[in-house]
């Protein structure tokens, strides 16, 4: 008796709709209509059966002990939940998800430490008008011109011009 | 001329160090003060002011308190004059010709002069134009970048929700499966007994439909012939009764 119970979660489909990345939405609409599917039979279906009326029938049945005996049975019946497989596995399926999770927003924090890197070298940049050569060459070092491999002007190879 | 080496920077002597004679030995580190390290100052936009094309701004601000507005100029006519009249400047057909070019000089500078420099001016202004344009595009795609990343670690955020929408699912799934079997339960009882109680009615009609068959069957094996040709009398007599009023109705 205490799986029966087990409440309902409310689930905000809306902000999660929002969470969804683009590339997954179609997932996202299978499992919704899964969801809506499964919550449309369950509402469908009333909590308690219909109960029988034993005293018509005790009244109607010409057989003695019939009855009685139907009614015994069927107040001693106990119908058996179903069992929950799946529940632990979720379980294991969201630690699991955490796990990535936390390793991704590493990763994806120190991607933007180098963005952030690079952006703070463009904002701290002398203007282009008051740069010479040099500072041109220690902003952006590709650009230095290699006077030791190409010894003679233009210190690359002509293709590059 | 050697102010201008103050702007150099101390890399670039120390590399020329082999040029000029007239310089410092090679040994001897020059400019290592902090002055000497410091940016250098952006270049002028425009050159000295001048005044008809070569004679600088400062020497006529130079004589001004002395001579006031018209001093350079009469300092010029009288140099002129004295050169001419001293003969220190011989007239031959030199001058003629130094006259005839400057004029066509002149002539074409003033012409032509402000069109070219646009056009240089344009030409520099797209240069640097398209350098920003690289700087302005770096700077936006890394911001988009760093928005981006953020929202990313915002979606991880809510990985639950795909989790509670399961455990929702599996949970629901349990309780229709549950529900349905005590429906199912019930309405079999429920059919069990209906069929008891059809069975019951069935035989009643059955009984019932029997004896009246039976009653019906000895009622016509009692009547007896004599009873039968009498009652077929009577329906003839009845009938040609009947015939006659119609008749006489019909007539009427």
């Amino acid at each position: 008796m205490s799986g029966r119970r087990a409440a309902l979660k409310a689930i905000d489909w809306v902000s999660f709709a929002e969470r969804v990345p683009p590339n997954q939405k179609s997932l996202f609409n299978a499992l919704k209509t899964r969801s809506d599917g499964l919550a449309a039979r369950l509402a469908s279906l009333p909590e308690k059966p219909a109960t029988i009326d034993w005293s018509y029938y005790r009244r109607a049945v010409a057989k003695s002990g019939l009855v009685d005996e139907f009614e015994k049975k069927f107040a001693a019946l106990k119908v058996p939940e179903p069992v929950d497989t799946q529940t632990s596995k979720i379980g294991t399926q969201e630690q699991e998800a955490s796990k990535s999770a936390v390793a991704y927003i590493q990763e994806s924090k120190a991607r933007i430490d180098v963005y952030e890197k690079e952006l703070e070298k463009f904002k701290n940049m002398i203007p282009y008008d008051q740069m010479t050569i040099e500072d041109l060459n220690s902003v952006f070092p590709e650009t230095k011109l290699d006077k030791v491999k190409h010894p003679y002007w233009p210190h690359k190879p002509i293709a590059e011009l | 001329m050697l102010s201008r080496l103050v702007f150099l920077p101390a890399s670039a002597l120390k590399s020329s160090g082999s040029l000029g004679a007239g310089l410092v030995q090679a040994g001897r580190c020059l400019h290592t003060s902090p002055q000497t390290q410091a940016p250098v100052p952006p270049l002028p936009e425009k050159s000295g002011k001048v005044r008809h094309g070569f004679i600088p701004e400062e020497f006529f601000q130079f004589l001004y308190p002395k001579t006031g507005v018209t001093g350079p100029y009469v300092l010029g006519t009288g140099l002129t004059l004295y050169m001419l009249s001293k003969e220190i400047y011989v007239i031959n057909h030199e001058t003629f010709a130094a006259l005839s070019v400057g004029a066509v000089l002149i002539y074409a500078v003033k012409k032509f002069g402000p069109g070219i420099a646009a056009f240089a001016d344009k030409l520099n202004d797209e240069k640097a134009a398209k350098v920003q344009e690289v700087k302005d595009v770096a700077v936006k795609s890394l911001t988009q970048a760093i928005d981006d990343e953020k929202k990313e670690q915002w979606r991880v955020e809510g990985r639950n929700m795909l989790f509670d929408a399961k455990r929702n699912n599996v949970a629901m799934l349990l309780e229709t499966n549950y529900r349905e079997r005590l429906h199912m339960v019930t309405n079999e009882v429920k059919k069990r007994l209906d069929y008891q109680i059809q069975l019951q009615n069935l035989h009643q009609r059955l009984e019932r439909e029997h004896m009246v068959d039976w009653v019906e069957k000895n009622v016509v094996k009692s009547i007896t012939p004599q009873q039968e040709k009498e009652s077929i009398a009577k329906c003839i007599a009845d009938l040609k009764v009947l015939a006659k009023n119609t008749q006489a109705k019909a007539s009427l």
